[in-house]
């Protein structure tokens, strides 16, 4: 219905492997850039710095982790642990004097140094024990922050983030807020650019197939380490975009266990591999919950929900489980799969499928 | 009998009357001759997109500079060939650049391009040669130079060279006598190059009396006349269509249409010069809908027959559809038929209505027309038979200014047209400026005007016949109304008797038995006997998945037309189109053939219009059957396969007596 394709033709294959080849595509990611730029301006304060901001940073992180799950084919289950070395770094170095701009390329550095020595386990062993492997990396991680007090500062203890600026902008109310837009867009439009390179066509050879790849000439050894290493770097920077720009205080049970299930369950939910379903999973594990605790309470705040004050605290939790299985039930590949449905649900309107 | 459209473009009358008329055409101007404007073009325009070709899925373009390069290169090299003026050039094959830069090529040289269908037989193709002394062919690829060369090798000893365009299969490993366009472009380019004056020269050469182009009427009798069109006929006619709005400056059109056919010459040569059009050629036949889709064109002619298969497709897609969206197709389309009828009966829509369809076309017809690719087009053009009013009704529904055309290859196919603004169903609209029309006394349509050739090649006889006092005999009968508008009835030479003495036009029955989606072809007999039967080809298409869709299993095409359901499907049909025949003309009985008719075994021309005199034969027995009263027959079918292999089979078919409900009809 929205889709217009008459008069959409090409003169080379360059622009015919452009990122969104229709322009409704076009159109319709224009609009929602415009709508993350001009957040700040329309809607309540309240709702940029708790909800947006944070589902942004999510979103980028949900990124890293679905470019080594989806394409790649890397299970890891302890991508907050790369996420809180990018934060710890980072600000140890802002505390050294080092610029942001450079802290930040050095929290990446060193997430992306310690996440390929663990992801070279992926080199001997595949699926289930890859989890082990990269839950062992987790716990170490954590271990490691929580006992050396020049990291952590203490078991207890909660590091401030120094006030830093970023391209000579300091750092504070709505500016946090653009920056993390600006390291998702980068982020976004780096995953859409590596799944049509040649380098994210080699990923996924792994991904299918390593021996497969192997014999086509895709090292299996070379692409595995770099998908751990530029994904543990993207996923080293947003930890730091989240510590500065969201957190502005770290503790060690901010990146604990759970939130790697989280960021697992972004990119399951969302949809394996996909840069839509990275944004869809990040907003619904991270917001839903929020949403259905305000919704639970306000039914509980207007008598309609009369019920004792522990299960009031309750029921968003059981809702919120019960719908990611109801999703996940009604379209195993995720959320992702559900907006392509519906895409290709008017792009072929009023017919149902293709006409020619 | 309501009068009757249909407009076919080749007279077939004969008589001996030796009256060729002196070229004489006082509104020619004499500069308009193709390749000047080619050349005003370049120098104008020159970084325009003149042609775009669909390659590998991406859209090769050519600029008019490069097209003027291509054209000159090839006359050149041509010429360094042995090429003469007047000499007639073969050009064989489906739409390419190279084939419009060959036949304006031939035309620098004055030599004449002699286009022809790609799917004709090795025997009518050398007929043709024969007839028209062909030395030179440009054949599209491999298949066509085979068959060339069979021909050569098979008596036809006059072929001393054919040109290649497609490198496949023939590339370094030509057989003697073949060389590849590039080969004649580079021997062109470098003669070209080594003397100074003969791009001007070459330039200078045609001139507007030349014969642009050599068409052929289709034959649907006898052998096909060649219709030699010049450079002024096709001006002539381009200007004054233009003129009526017809075509406007710039327009994107859709080459996709077999070059022999004279429309595609006019369209995608003469009036994409003089106006500057785009000329859009699709990758293949088969993919010709979606690069339709793709380059959105402004201007989109297509035949009675391709409209219908479309309106068919778009129905099948609903059917299959969501129940949603077939659920808000059918609140917006009959809607939208309706309001169409009253405003073409001059009633205005009302203000709610308008804002109803506002609506509708940004939910069901603007999706819909984009679907199709027809979304920018301004221009959509039909002409060739009749079309079928809920056909018609229903492009223009859509909002969509289909217009009919009427016009005949001896003409330039512009002849008359509907204007935007007075249309009405039943007629094919008014005369172009430029160009006149009457009625002879046993109610002839004459047309005369200088896009009105000159005579056909080489053969006075029949050009006396046509043309007599410089008015064209079109052989259609028809007549004019009070406002000028043309009605177009059927084919004077098509008028028969029944035994009782009614008087009826078969394709008048037909293209009404036809309008149904269901039916391919139909042949109505009658001539002479006691009452009308007829020979139904189903469509495969949509009665397959009528069948599909009512739980009808079936192989093949000669199975399912023989399912008594589908016999109850076309009963239906032929009950339904009765009701409004007159009692003696109504289709008593009728069989469904096991095959369509087709233009391999010569029952209809490539156009598709019938050949009666092969179908009474081919059918003779099946005839036979159904007017002896028999309720089946076995037919022993001759085949002509397309390598030119004949086989039999033999087919038991049902004859079916039509009466005026099932009913009543099942003993």
């Amino acid at each position: 219905m929205f889709y217009r394709l008459t008069g959409v033709y090409q003169t080379d294959y360059a622009k015919d492997r452009a990122l969104w080849p229709i322009p409704t595509d076009r159109w319709i990611a224009l609009l929602l850039l415009a709508i993350a730029i001009a957040a700040p301006f329309i809607f309540q304060v309240h709702y940029v710095a708790n909800y947006m901001l944070p589902w942004l940073i999510w979103s980028s992180a949900a990124l890293a982790l679905t470019l080594l799950m989806g394409v790649a084919g890397q299970l890891h289950f302890g991508f907050a642990a790369v996420m809180a070395i990018g934060a710890y770094s980072s600000i140890h170095l802002a505390r050294f004097g080092v610029p942001f701009e450079l802290a930040l390329l050095g929290a990446g550095l060193i997430s992306a140094v310690i996440g390929s020595i663990f992801g070279a386990a992926a080199l001997r062993v595949k699926g289930l024990y890859l989890v082990m492997a990269t839950l062992a990396m987790q716990y170490l991680v954590d271990w490691v922050i929580v006992n050396v007090p020049a990291i952590s500062g203490g078991a207890q203890a909660t590091l401030r983030t120094p006030d830093v600026s970023f391209l000579f902008i300091p750092l504070e109310s709505v500016w946090l807020y653009y920056m993390a837009l600006l390291w998702t867009v980068v982020v976004t439009l780096f995953v859409l650019n590596i799944k049509r390179s040649s380098y994210g066509r080699a990923l996924v050879a792994v991904r299918d197939k390593d021996y497969a790849a192997s014999i086509i000439g895709v090292s299996p050894f070379r692409y595995k380490l770099s998908a751990f290493f530029t994904s543990s770097f993207i996923g080293g920077i947003s930890g730091a975009i989240l510590a500065f720009c969201y957190y502005q205080a770290v503790t060690p049970e901010q990146f604990g266990f759970h939130v790697s299930i989280q960021l697992v369950a972004m990119v399951l939910v969302g949809g394996l591999g996909s840069v839509v379903g990275a944004y869809l999973g990040a907003g619904f594990v991270l917001l839903l919950p929020m949403i259905l605790t305000n919704f639970v309470a306000g039914l509980g705040a207007m008598g309609i929900l009369n019920v004792s004050a522990s299960l009031l605290a309750h029921i968003p939790l059981m809702a919120y489980g019960a719908l990611i299985i109801v999703f996940l039930l009604a379209e195993p590949l995720g959320l992702a799969k559900i907006y392509d449905n519906t895409r290709k649900y008017f792009l072929v309107w009023p017919f149902r499928h293709g006409q020619s | 009998m309501q009068p009757e459209r249909k407009h076919t473009p080749e007279p077939e009358t004969a008589s001996t009357d030796p009256a060729v008329p002196a070229a004489s055409h006082p509104h020619w101007v004499e500069s308009d001759n193709l390749i000047e404007v080619l050349r005003r073009n370049a120098e104008g325009h020159g970084d325009q997109i003149a042609m775009r070709e669909r390659e590998h899925g991406i859209w090769q373009e050519y600029t008019w500079a490069e097209y003027l390069e291509q054209v000159l290169g090839f006359a050149a090299g041509l010429e360094s060939l042995g090429i003469r003026p007047e000499e007639n050039i073969l050009v064989i094959g489906d739409n390419r650049p190279r084939a419009y830069f060959g036949m304006l090529g031939a035309i620098t040289l004055r030599a004449v391009p002699s286009p022809a269908f790609p799917d004709t037989t090795p025997e009518e193709l050398q007929g043709q040669m024969e007839r028209e002394g062909i030395r030179c062919a440009l054949a599209e690829d491999q298949e066509q130079v085979d068959k060339l060369l069979t021909i050569r090798d098979e008596g036809y000893a006059g072929l001393e060279l054919v040109i290649y365009d497609d490198p496949r299969g023939l590339a370094g490993k030509e057989p003697p006598g073949v060389v590849a366009f590039t080969d004649v472009l580079q021997r062109g380019q470098a003669a070209l190059e080594a003397d100074a004056g003969l791009r001007q020269r070459l330039l200078e050469r045609p001139s507007i009396h030349d014969t642009a182009v050599l068409l052929h009427s289709s034959g649907t009798t006898g052998v096909p006349k060649g219709v030699p069109l010049k450079h002024g006929h096709v001006h002539y006619s381009v200007r004054n269509a233009s003129a009526a709005g017809y075509f406007e400056e710039g327009e994107v059109h859709m080459a996709y249409l077999p070059m022999a056919w004279v429309g595609d010459f006019i369209f995608s040569i003469g009036a994409a010069l003089v106006l500057r059009f785009t000329v859009n050629i699709p990758e293949r036949q088969e993919t010709a809908l979606h690069d339709l889709r793709e380059i959105g064109p402004t201007l989109y002619f297509s035949s009675p027959r391709a409209w219908s298969n479309m309106l068919t497709r778009i129905q099948v897609g609903i059917d299959e559809s969501s129940r949603f969206k077939r659920w808000l197709y059918n609140q917006f389309m009959p809607f939208a038929t309706e309001l169409e009828r009253r405003r073409l009966e001059g009633q205005a829509p009302s203000f709610g209505e308008r804002l109803w369809y506002q609506l509708g076309e940004l939910l069901v017809y603007g999706p819909i027309k984009d679907q199709l690719g027809l979304s920018r087009v301004r221009r959509p053009y039909t002409a060739g038979e009749a079309i079928g009013e809920d056909v018609f009704l229903f492009f223009r529904a859509l909002g969509l200014n289909l217009r009919q055309f009427y016009g005949q290859t001896e003409n330039c196919a512009l002849c008359a047209a509907q204007e935007p603004d007075s249309i009405k169903l039943h007629t094919v609209g008014s005369a172009f400026p430029g160009v006149e029309l009457c009625i002879s006394d046993d109610g002839e349509i004459l047309v005369r005007g200088d896009n009105v050739f000159d005579g056909y090649y080489n053969n006075p006889k029949a050009t006396a016949e046509t043309l007599q006092d410089g008015w064209l005999h079109t052989g259609d009968a028809g007549y004019l109304e009070d406002d000028g508008q043309l009605v177009v009835l059927g084919r004077v030479s098509e008028v028969v008797y029944t035994a009782q003495g009614d008087r009826f036009i078969p394709t008048y029955i037909e293209n009404r038995i036809k309008f149904s989606q269901y039916i391919r072809d139909v042949c109505i007999l009658g001539n002479g006997r006691e009452y009308l039967a007829a020979l139904v080809a189903i469509d495969i298409g949509s009665a397959g998945h009528w069948a599909e869709e009512n739980g009808i299993p079936y192989t093949s095409f000669a199975d399912l037309s023989q399912k008594p359901e589908i016999y109850d499907l076309v009963h239906d049909i032929l009950v339904h189109v009765n009701g409004v025949l007159p009692e003696g003309l109504q289709v008593r009985r009728f069989v469904n053939l096991h095959k369509e008719f087709d233009p391999d075994d010569g029952e209809v021309t490539r156009t598709r219009k019938l050949r009666r005199n092969v179908i009474d034969e081919h059918y003779a027995p099946i005839i036979e059957a159904i007017y002896n009263g028999d309720k089946s027959v076995d037919y022993r079918a001759q085949i002509t396969y397309e390598t030119g292999e004949s086989g039999a089979l033999e087919r038991h078919l049902a004859i079916r007596d039509v009466g005026n409900s099932r009913a009543q009809e099942e003993k």
